[in-house]
């Protein structure tokens, strides 16, 4: 009897300890606390500003008139001027193709690195992969604009080789937009599928072969399903980076391009209207949150839900 | 004899000095807030003119170089605002005016110096006052064998096709001012827009870009032949940084790209202001200023060395030549004329 009594009392304190360790917030909960709170503050707090700027018709912090109006979403939705809708297909357009072909260059290049025995090998590629990185994203497009431009290094050498009569249209076009961006994005895709194709067992893509696989049908149905978490996050950071880059499209878009980030850095900067830059700003975040989400679920099924969702 | 507790307190004391004393020295000296720009200009103004202010009026003087001013002064409290001196172009004035950030006008009797400026620099056009400005017109290059321009419609010679540069116009207050000279030489005035957009189809193809800084590269590296600049973005290659390129003021006239100074109505240090623009106006800070950045200057009384004289608007009749645009009526029609360059130089 007094043996259960003691039991009990044993069972109670156990419960009571571990509900009390449940309160108490773990280290790792500690650890990402910093992280947590630059999220909060450098992108919770300006997202929310935004939005609430986005509906209403002025500063309400400064200008006591401002009232709340969705007229800012209106003319984005009605586009009205007629060149809105264009700016959003081409942001994304930019950030498709600057995303297909940073992977396509940058797959075979991670496998490459990654597969690699020798050890200054490995360093010296990942060195030529990262040194893109140390130059700032200004200088680089410049440096674009003096090889593709009119007078640049491509077209002027061709000429002199009588091989084209008038300059090649390479800049101050989607076609140089997508070019300088992709070379900018390249060393992320790369960097992030190295990690990955690193970890695959090599001895799996043997085992497919020793069955009678060739190396394509191997590399297929084995190295790159197992990859696919890569190049799901890969392709996710070089799209979101590419369709909110404003720099290079500026630069090397000339009359052509005009994407959503420099439509909103117009409005802010020369319209000075901060409540429509706004508006742009939230929509550009939502589609692009509506083909993420679409991504994910399309790249987990494929991957017969690798842990990808 | 020195008690250990009287050493620790007068230790303490000299400790809480040495700290202390530069923000109390920095709390008595008075603060003056302003925009001005980078570059060249902002060397001398950081170098000479901005220290010798200092020195002279007993203050400090904290320079935001960052473009663009505006939307920080939008953002900052009305009664506190971040800038005490605004300094823009007059479109942003304008825009500044509009929302209450800046005053309508400063007399020569806040800015005594206001008394020798040109009519222009004080003129209707303008919200503050002009310290200088320059000329909008065709920059050329001499070793391209094209016919030199005399007039904006060169511009448009078939021959220039791809070779012709301009700007950004939503971006630009330079690509509007050419915008509006194109409705005043195809049409019927400054404010005639539909002869200014059919005059800016017939500019295709055309090499456009959002500063001038670029447009003075494209022309140094020969990537466009004539395109459309501020004087002094062509004057200063000369000497010994001479390039092949030269300067046209069209016959029609040229366009004023005016440096404008303002006060934000709230600022605390309203008189420091006013000194400053005043000092700005002195003739020996322009004359500093504009040789150094080939700007002309507003005060009347400046002698320029002659090489200066002899090509920026020093005279009442070089004066006459400046087009002053109407940025009031230009800003509240902006986001329709935008939306409009837009289509035409798209595809």
């Amino acid at each position: 009897m007094s043996f259960g009594v003691d039991r009990s009392i044993d069972l109670r304190h156990d419960t009571i300890c571990m509900a009390a360790a449940s309160h108490r917030p773990s280290p790792i909960a500690w650890l990402i606390a910093p992280a947590v709170l630059l999220f909060v503050l450098f992108f919770v707090l300006p997202f929310a500003v935004m939005a609430m700027m986005s509906v209403y018709s002025g500063n309400p912090v400064t200008n006591p008139n401002a009232y709340p109006t969705t007229r800012h979403y209106e003319r984005f939705i009605f586009d009205t001027a007629g060149i809105f809708h264009d700016a959003l297909w081409a942001t994304l357009r930019i950030g498709l193709v600057t995303t297909v072909i940073s992977l396509l260059i940058g797959y075979p290049l991670a496998h490459w690195m990654a597969r690699m025995h020798s050890r200054l090998g490995h360093a010296l590629a990942l060195t030529a992969v990262i040194a893109p990185l140390l130059t700032g994203i200004v200088v680089r497009t410049f440096a674009w604009m003096t090889i593709l431009q009119d007078k640049g290094v491509i077209n002027t050498t061709l000429m002199s080789w009588g091989v084209i009569h008038k300059p090649l249209p390479l800049m101050y076009n989607e076609f140089g937009t997508v070019v300088a961006l992709v070379h900018i994005y390249v060393p992320f895709m790369v960097l992030t599928l190295i990690g990955v194709i690193g970890r695959i067992d090599e001895r799996l893509e043997q085992a497919a072969r020793s069955l009678g696989a060739g190396r394509i049908r191997a590399f297929v149905e084995v190295t790159l399903p197992l990859s696919l978490p890569g190049i799901l996050a890969g392709s996710l950071l070089v799209f979101a980076l590419s369709i909110s880059a404003y720099v290079t499209p500026s630069l090397m878009g000339g009359t052509e391009v005009l994407t959503l980030p420099m439509l909103i850095a117009q409005q802010v900067g020369t319209s000075f209207n901060p409540n429509f830059a706004g508006a742009l700003g939230v929509v550009l975040l939502l589609v692009c949150l509506v083909i993420v989400i679409a991504y994910n679920r399309i790249l987990a099924r494929l991957s017969g839900e690798q842990g990808l969702a | 004899m020195i008690s250990r507790r009287s050493m620790l307190r007068t230790g303490a004391i000299a400790a809480v000095a040495t700290v202390g004393a530069p923000s109390i020295l920095h709390a008595q000296t008075k603060t003056l807030k302003i925009t001005t720009w980078g570059g060249k200009w902002g060397d001398i103004m950081k170098a000479t003119v901005l220290p010798a202010f200092e020195k002279e009026f007993k203050c400090t003087v904290q320079a935001d170089q960052a473009f663009p001013f505006m939307p920080k002064l939008q953002a900052s409290p009305k009664n506190d605002p971040l800038y005490d001196v605004f300094h823009t172009n007059s479109n942003e004035q304008w825009s500044a005016l509009t929302e209450g950030l800046v005053m309508a006008k400063i007399t020569a009797k806040e800015v005594p110096n206001i008394a020798d400026v040109y009519p222009y620099a004080v003129s209707d056009k303008i919200v503050g006052v002009t310290i200088f400005t320059s000329a909008i017109g065709l920059g050329y290059r001499t070793d391209k064998g094209i016919p030199v321009p005399k007039s904006w419609k060169d511009l448009a010679d078939p021959k220039l096709a791809g070779q012709r540069g301009g700007y950004l116009i939503p971006v630009n207050s330079l690509g509007q001012c050419h915008l509006m000279m194109l409705g005043k030489v195809y049409g019927k005035g400054l404010q005639d827009l539909d002869a200014a957009y059919k005059a800016l189809e017939q500019l295709k193809p055309i090499k456009l870009v959002d500063f001038t800084g670029q447009m003075e590269k494209m022309l140094l590296s020969g990537e466009v032949s004539e395109g459309v600049i501020h004087d002094s973005g062509v004057l200063r290659y000369e000497g010994a940084n001479r390039q092949p390129v030269e300067f046209c003021s069209p016959t029609e006239g040229v366009m004023a790209l005016e440096q404008v100074l303002n006060v934000t109505p709230g600022s605390k240090v309203k008189e420091l202001a006013f000194s400053y623009i005043d000092y700005m106006l002195r003739p020996d800070v322009q004359k500093l200023l504009a040789e150094a950045v080939w700007y002309s200057p507003a005060n009347k009384k400046v002698k320029l060395s002659e090489k200066y004289d002899a090509r920026l608007l020093t005279t009442p009749e070089k004066v006459a030549t400046l087009i002053q645009p109407d940025w009031k009526w230009y800003n509240a029609r902006k986001d329709d004329i935008d939306a409009r360059v837009t289509r035409i130089l798209k595809g």
